[in-house]
């Protein structure tokens, strides 16, 4: 730290560099808020910068070829690029600084569109400041730039699909008919997922299992495939090329010489509801899910099974099975598996509408959900495919259906839940092929009918009589002699109330995230938007990839999907998997720790805090080093040495401690100095801009690659400068993407705090905020939380500060 | 336990016996009540309706009385309890409102504090300790089939009457009469559109008529249920359901009615006293005959 | 002349609403009067503003039950919006005049019920004489808050 700052102050190797700054218009995006000229005239003055021009849109190829031009003609030696986030473009602008000859990480940044332009739409003098104050920012630490090298791993070649349902078992294939291993984990005892449920597919009115089917034997028989039902991912290590990952692989109780043929299941003395029935059947302790399950094999529900005590205490399946496949000795394995990539495909969960009460779903027999519905009229179900109401087992002669169940509501799932719509029209023409006498009545409150093909079959269907009164109704009474269910509610067309006799009422419940997905989230490190779906790297250009490298999104576990939608994205995943399997190496950033062994007193501080148990060594060796392969890059480790020795690669505590003196050059007591960390809380800020939520113009932000880089030191050295407030920000704990590596985040600013309050300052102005890659909204808030303590500071306290914190500067040896 | 007793002004000018034995059944189960000079709540469904500012300052007045004699209130009125819950809900939470009131009631000498809770009659009874008590004074059975009507008042809109207690996503329904009942041996039923509204605020506002066409689809479900009596928790919704049967079947011959009966006249029942005492002779649908009938007379 | 109601009432909530109509759909008042109703109340104040609702005599027809607010699914505060428009078309005159009577009442005494021959009632049933109202503050009250803005007493 010391060493940095004199590094910074004597400017030792600043001399003489040539940097070259662009300040990009970005249509209007930038350029109808920012006044660019003036910045890149700004910029012109600042130290070592040679040559600054603004331009309408820098990542174009004309605006990169400036840039290379520039390189080459004027020896630039390293460039600023004042335009969108890091996140979108950095690559972009990397590639055209090497392939002019200068190393890409002699590349900086200046975040003036979700950070600037767009948070401050209104106010042109002070985005235009801002901007001004971002870019000096990025040329300061643009100048402590050095030249990294990034290490190449190797990529494992075969892969782990999560989740064995359409989308799971399309990724599978595509994978395995490339060449690749693929392990496909499923946590039930058959793959298939919500398609082999549902009776028919739209809008083509497939057979949903008919063309399911072939693809799931396909799997089954799939020489590269290995299948793992009844198996549940618990543990995943590693990274990008190189996972390693503990299935659990539950007992199955029947071994593989089972030909499916049934004599066990009426042995079986003990019965549970359905679950692949929706529960509107039984089934017994032995069962198969259904009958085209893959694998076709039995499975023992040891949670129902009487032997579930550890002892054999019925063995009448055992007795009935002529092969001999029962065996309750089998026990739940642990499977080590490596895998280069990973496909999570973990699709949804069905919304419960007993919430709505007025609804009488589960008080009245004959009010049922879409998925009951499914059942209830697929061949295979539990009444053979012929339509009957619960209550009495009749043909009902007059069928509603609900629309927008559970869904566009701040009651339940506030987003649309994009199959409902289609699904309804699909099952109403059903009901109208096998019985068209049925009147049926749709009660909704908007049809979207947006995909290929669909607008045609919702014509169809009112061209065949199904009636659609737009108002959902506000109430169901039941009549309790007859079970008929009485609709009252508006037609909103018609301004006029109604009372509808109706024999059942088809609830269109929607979809929602796994109650459980926050398992698999935690495991891999995945972002979670607003709506508890798996979040994409970019809404438009990375949409199956994950923030996680080498693991890739498919199905509706990214958010609500048809089938045809799921498929696509399904083999889209498989495809960027196979890009990283069949090149058989991937590079990584070069933001690795590093230790000077000349500094380094061997405590081993360091070794014992690294997430990844990426620094070896020990006291009587003399030394502590990092295996390069193996670290991160979170740098969490360096604000623990006391002795100076750790640094981190392109994060540079000389680096950063420039951003912050450039940041508080001007007016320190009006700026927030906001650490933000790569993954969730500088993508949080700028899902802010992208959402266009206004907030103080005062913050600077500054980036990190983990919260757990944050060092007391620089909390410290802001103070010192007269910072009005600082915030600290990174993902939420558990959430962290290096291992709960942010734990050290909280600890840190705990300690900082306490030792505040001992000096009798406003702890206040030091924030520690969790923030997520979907929370703009949360960002925004907790910088207006701040601006207005800031407005309460005076002159004084600003003072008091600096000369306390002063007064007792932190000695060696002795943490802050 | 002890309460500053809120009667409202139906209670005490209407239906005085419903006072007698919330008052009886109250000493009975060891609840202290003290009266203060309260004026009208205001109703909810008038004064709030027509000017806002009035109806808060009015509910301040009667909020102010009860934190200067350092009392909870307890109110006998789905309404009354409605307008004090939620008045004083908004002065705790709200620095500007209560500033505004605090500068018109200070010249009456009032400041408010915000420093009691407003409750019903029902959530008193309902305690752990109050339950304990009747268990052991009750002294008969009342073996009929119950239906109870709450009075949307008492427990909507739930974020103002029941902040905290509800989850987010379900609509919230209140069942501590139900269950209150049973312990006086009463068989609570659940009929269709329990929840409905009375009718009664469209009977004072607009149309008395209409108020009364929900009454009848109310019986409808009550009877098809053979529901025997009906217990409410409001002297509106009382009167309504009382008065709306007299009225209804004058126009329809064949209409079964129902007797009504106030909460804390069955409860006043159960403990031994008679129907003169709770005061069910003033009531228009007579109960005589279904009290005959499990030996009350 | 705008009447001002959104003191009382973030506007903002009313562009929650998308027309779902479960409101209406579970609306008692709607179901046996000529009500205006929320769904209707809400589009008008969007399309046409609310000067159009505050002249309307079916906003009155309503239980005040806020069984409305209960069943949206957008969490619109149905109940707070009524209010504030009731308010502003009380103040333009737009009032039933059994309300207006009742209020006058409610002014003058105190009491929303007319108190005739109480005490021997009350003594038939073993209860003592009402506490006397404090009429004077309460009718101070209501002049500070100006209530005879609305209904003159």
């Amino acid at each position: 730290m010391k060493q940095a700052l004199d590094d910074l102050n004597k400017g030792s190797n600043s001399k003489d560099l040539r940097i070259g700054v662009y300040v990009c218009h970005c249509g209007k995006n930038i350029g109808g808020t920012v006044r660019c000229e003036e910045v890149a005239e700004f910029a012109s003055t600042l130290p070592n910068v040679i040559l600054a021009k603004d331009s309408l849109y820098t990542c174009s190829e004309p605006g990169q070829e400036q840039i290379k031009t520039d390189i080459r003609e004027q020896k630039l030696d390293r460039v600023v690029v004042a335009s969108c986030t890091p996140r979108l473009h950095e690559p972009t602008f990397r590639a055209a600084c090497e392939c002019a000859g200068l190393n890409p990480y002699l590349l900086e940044m200046a975040n003036i569109r979700e950070h600037c332009s767009w948070v401050h739409l209104h106010d042109r003098d002070a985005a235009t400041d801002k901007a001004k104050d971002l870019v000096a920012m990025a040329v300061s630490r643009a100048a402590l730039l050095q030249p990294q090298f990034e290490l190449t791993v190797p990529v494992k070649r075969s892969a782990m699909v999560i989740g064995g349902g359409v989308a799971g078992i399309q990724a599978a294939l595509d994978m395995a008919d490339a060449g690749y291993k693929v392990y496909l984990v499923e946590r039930s005892g058959s793959i298939g997922g919500r398609m082999a449920q549902i009776d028919k597919t739209f809008p083509t009115m497939d057979c949903s299992i008919c063309i399911l089917a072939p693809k799931m034997s396909e799997i089954g028989r799939h020489p590269n495939v290995e299948l793992l039902t009844l198996s549940e991912v618990k543990e995943v290590e590693g990274h990008i090329g190189n996972f390693k990952v503990k299935v659990l692989r539950k007992a199955r109780y029947v071994t593989d010489g089972c030909t499916a043929c049934g004599d066990c299941i009426h042995a079986c003395p003990q019965l549970a509801p359905d679950e692949f029935n929706a529960g509107l059947s039984i089934r017994h302790a032995i069962y198969i899910p259904f009958a085209q399950a893959v694998p076709s094999r039995y499975a023992v529900d040891m949670n129902l099974c009487l032997n579930n005590q550890g002892i054999v205490a019925c063995d009448r399946c055992f007795q009935a099975c002529t092969r001999k496949c029962i065996d309750f000795a089998d026990q739940d394995q642990i499977l080590d598996l490596e895998v280069g990539t990973i496909v999570v495909a973990t699709g949804v969960d069905v919304y419960d509408p007993t919430a709505l009460t007025e609804l009488g779903y589960g008080r009245f027999p004959n009010v049922i959900t879409t998925l009951e519905f499914e059942r209830l009229i697929n061949a295979g179900g539990p009444s053979s495919g012929e339509l009957i109401r619960p209550s009495d087992r009749r043909r009902p002669e007059r069928v509603a259906f609900l629309q927008c169940i559970g869904s566009r509501s701040k009651r339940s799932n506030p987003y649309c839940s994009n199959v409902c719509c289609m699904n309804t029209i699909k099952d109403a023409l059903l009901i109208k092929e096998h019985w068209p006498e049925t009147e049926i009545f749709v009660f909704y409150i908007d049809i979207r009918a947006f995909g290929k093909g669909f607008e045609d079959l919702f014509q169809r269907a009112r061209r065949e009589g199904v009636t659609f009164i737009r108002g959902i109704p506000g109430e169901i009474i039941e009549d309790i002699t007859t079970g008929d269910l009485t609709l009252l509610g508006e037609n909103t067309l018609l301004g006029s109330s109604y009372r509808y006799r109706m024999d059942m009422v088809i609830l269109s419940v929607g979809i929602r995230p796994r109650s459980d997905a926050s398992v698999i989230q935690r495991l891999l490190n995945l972002s979670t938007d607003t709506d508890g779906f798996y979040m994409e790297a970019h809404p438009k250009l990375r949409p199956v990839d994950t923030t996680t490298g080498g693991v890739f999104l498919a199905g509706a576990a990214e958010g609500p999907k048809d089938i045809k939608d799921s498929v696509t994205q399904a083999s889209a995943a498989a495809s960027r998997a196979n890009i990283l399997m069949s090149k058989g190496e991937v590079r990584i950033p070069a933001v690795t720790a590093k230790i000077d062994p000349d500094k380094c007193s061997a405590c081993g501080l360091c070794a014992r805090i690294c997430p990844y148990h990426a620094i070896e060594g020990s006291k009587e060796l003399g030394y502590y080093r990092v295996i390069e392969a193996m670290c991160q890059g979170c740098g969490a480790c360096v604000p623990e040495c006391k002795f100076g020795a750790l640094d981190q690669a392109h994060f540079t505590e000389a680096q950063i401690v420039s951003q912050i003196n450039q940041a508080l050059a001007h007016s320190p007591e009006r700026k927030i100095i906001a650490f933000a960390c790569n993954w969730c809380s500088y993508a949080g800020a700028d899902f802010a801009g992208v959402s266009r939520i206004q907030y103080p113009d005062n913050v600077r932000i500054i980036r990190t690659m983990c919260s757990a880089r944050v060092a007391p030191e620089w909390i410290e050295l802001a103070f010192l400068k007269g910072a009005g407030a600082i915030l600290v920000s990174g993902c939420h704990p558990s959430d962290c993407h290096y291992n709960n590596a942010n734990q050290n985040t909280a600890k840190r600013v705990e300690k900082f705090w306490k030792r505040m309050e001992k000096l009798g300052l406003n702890k206040d102005r030091l924030r520690l905020a969790w923030v997520s890659a979907a929370e703009g909204t949360q960002f925004a808030k907790v910088i207006k939380e701040m601006e207005q303590g800031i407005n309460k500071l005076t002159p004084l306290q600003i003072e008091e500060t600096k000369q306390k914190l002063a007064k007792r500067p932190s000695k060696k040896g002795e943490p802050v | 336990m002890k309460y500053a007793i809120y009667l409202g002004c139906a209670i005490p000018i209407k239906y005085p016996g419903f006072e007698a034995a919330t008052r009886n059944v109250c000493e009975r189960l060891g609840i202290d009540l003290v009266d203060l000079p309260f004026a009208c709540c205001p109703p909810p469904t008038s004064l709030k309706m027509v000017h806002y500012d009035s109806w808060l300052a009015l509910a301040a007045l009667n909020l102010c009385m009860a934190e200067e004699a350092g009392l909870d209130l307890m109110t006998l009125c789905s309404g009354c309890v409605n307008t004090l819950k939620e008045a004083n809900h908004t002065l705790k939470k709200s620095d500007s409102k209560r500033r505004k009131v605090n500068r018109i009631l200070e010249e009456q000498n009032h400041h408010f504090k915000g420093n009691i809770e407003v409750t019903h009659v029902l959530d008193v009874l309902y305690q752990d300790s109050v339950i304990e008590k009747l268990i052991k004074e009750k002294v008969r059975e009342l073996p009929l089939k119950v239906g109870c009507h709450y009075g949307c008042h008492y427990f909507r809109p739930p974020k103002v009457m029941y902040p905290g207690e509800l989850s987010e996503s379900e609509s919230y329904v209140p069942v501590k009469m139900d269950h209150l009942l049973s312990i006086i041996g009463m068989e609570p039923t659940e009929y269709s559109r329990k929840f409905l509204c009375c009718g009664s605020p469209l009977g004072a506002n607009s149309d008395q008529d209409a108020g009364y066409a929900i009454v009848k689809e109310k019986l409808r479900h009550i009877r098809e249920r053979d529901i025997e009596a009906l217990s409410v928790i409001c002297p509106s919704c009382f009167e309504q359901f009382d008065m709306g049967q007299i009225v209804l079947s004058r126009k329809f011959k064949d209409l079964v009615k129902v007797p009504t009966f106030y909460l804390t006249q069955l409860i006043g029942l159960s403990l031994g006293m008679s129907p003169k005492e709770v005061g069910l002779d003033v009531h228009r649908v007579k109960s005589k005959k279904l009290l005959e009938g499990i030996g009350i007379s | 002349m705008t009447v001002k109601i959104w003191n009382f009432f973030p506007r903002e909530a009313l562009y929650e609403c998308y027309q779902c109509a479960r409101c209406t759909g579970s609306c008692p008042a709607l179901e046996v009067a000529p009500a205006l109703g929320p769904r209707e109340t809400i589009l008008k104040c969007l399309n046409l503003g609310h000067d159009e609702v505050v002249e309307d005599e079916r906003l009155w027809v309503c239980c005040t039950c806020n069984v409305c607010e209960d069943r949206c699914p957008q969490k619109i505060p149905i109940s707070d919006l009524l209010v504030a428009l009731r308010n502003s078309a009380a103040r333009r005159g737009n009032i039933p005049d059994k309300l207006e009577i009742a209020i006058e009442l409610l002014a003058k005494t105190g009491r929303s019920m007319i108190v005739h021959q109480l005490d021997e009632m009350r003594a038939h049933h073993g209860l003592a004489p009402l506490l006397p109202v404090p009429i004077d503050e309460v009718r101070e009250i209501l002049k500070k808050t100006r209530l005879d803005d609305v209904v003159e007493f």
